[in-house]
């Protein structure tokens, strides 16, 4: 009777990938490659990471054009004018073999369009936009994207006219891509930090634009906190 | 018997500080195609690895950057580095990808290596 009361798994199974991940990473631990602490210091590294660089880089790029112009050519050199050294910055000292150290930013115009994805795995440039959303990583988004970017796009709220010209960059060997997007209207005097704060990280995979009012600061609710910290200063 | 020797480092060695793929800058010799160049991408099989993507084989498309030298994803998978070729980006036209894609204007981009790419 029991047998057919069991309760359900408290946790999802392990996928076949995390299966592997570990049996790759416990090898190349026994084998010298690197430490287990190398490997937790590189995945909180990863995880420090956020797209407000990127959001910087873009607003700088709007108001100075000689910054979009070495944006527009040379990714890896503009990154270091907003903090992010690629070559460097990771714990690695050389990139993580999937953050090659090659940038690409590719410049909107009102009538050309770009979008980002990665259709052999989930290539995205983490050094300077931070960890890729879930969706990006799913084979939905991976597979449909080349062939239907239209109609993928409107399920994120974002239509298009259709003179438009959406090119979409699927980044299958060591360039990584994010949209420089066009500036929109009424942003006409901002600072670079009001900027910066409008463009969004789906803004700079290209599946959203930005717009005045739309922040990446999300509005959370803000409680008293029970046990307020005590300054004695 | 002694155990075989194998060197597992030697591309954080030489990549360290300098980056991958500028680490292999100047390894591949004169590129073969340039900017503006009408490329195939060559309809030929593959055998264990490859990144080209099969939805792109036999279409004709438009080089728009020669990108850099690196080794192609066929060795590199093997953990040989011995023989960098040079990597373009080529625009396609979305009609051309998927004949029934119904706005001639949407184009799409991505690399290629130079073994893959034949003029067209």
């Amino acid at each position: 009777m029991a047998e057919k009361h069991k309760p359900a798994p408290m946790v999802d199974e392990v996928s076949d990938f995390e299966i592997l991940e570990m049996a790759v990473r416990e090898l190349a631990i026994e084998k010298g490659l690197f430490s287990a602490e190398d490997h937790r210091i590189w995945t909180e590294y990863v995880h420090s990471l956020s797209p407000a660089p990127a959001a910087r880089l873009v607003a700088k790029a709007w108001l100075d054009p000689e910054f979009k112009k070495l944006a527009v050519t040379d990714g890896i050199k503009a990154s270091l004018e907003v903090g992010v050294d690629w070559i460097n910055d990771p714990p690695t000292g050389f990139g993580t073999p999937s953050d090659y150290c090659h940038l690409r930013v590719l410049e909107d115009t009102p009538k050309l369009k770009h979008v980002v994805v990665c259709t052999l795995c989930s290539c995205y440039p983490r050094p300077i936009l931070g960890q890729s959303p879930e969706w990006y990583r799913t084979p939905n988004y991976r597979r449909r994207l080349v062939r239907w970017p239209r109609e993928v796009l409107a399920e994120f709220g974002l239509v298009l006219p259709d003179d438009v010209e959406i090119r979409v960059a699927d980044s299958n060997q060591k360039t990584r891509y994010m949209v420089l997007p066009v500036r929109p209207e009424g942003t006409e005097g901002w600072t670079e930090d009001q900027l910066a704060e409008i463009v969004t990280r789906d803004c700079m995979i290209g599946v959203a634009v930005p717009k005045p009012g739309v922040t990446t600061n999300i509005p959370k609710p803000v409680h008293p906190a029970l046990r307020p910290v005590q300054h004695d200063h | 018997m002694s155990k075989p020797q194998y060197d597992r480092t030697h591309h954080a060695k030489k990549a360290t500080g300098i980056g991958d793929p500028q680490c292999f800058k100047g390894e591949a010799g004169p590129p073969k195609f340039k900017e503006g160049d009408k490329v195939r991408v060559r309809n030929r099989s593959d055998v264990f690895y490859t990144r080209c993507q099969v939805y792109t084989r036999g279409a004709v498309g438009e080089i728009t950057k020669v990108c850099y030298e690196s080794p192609a994803p066929e060795d590199e998978a093997w953990d040989n580095t011995e023989n960098p070729v040079w990597f373009y980006s080529v625009v396609f036209r979305q009609q051309e990808l998927w004949p029934e894609y119904p706005f001639p204007g949407d184009t799409l981009e991505t690399e290629f290596t130079e073994d893959w790419l034949e003029p067209a």
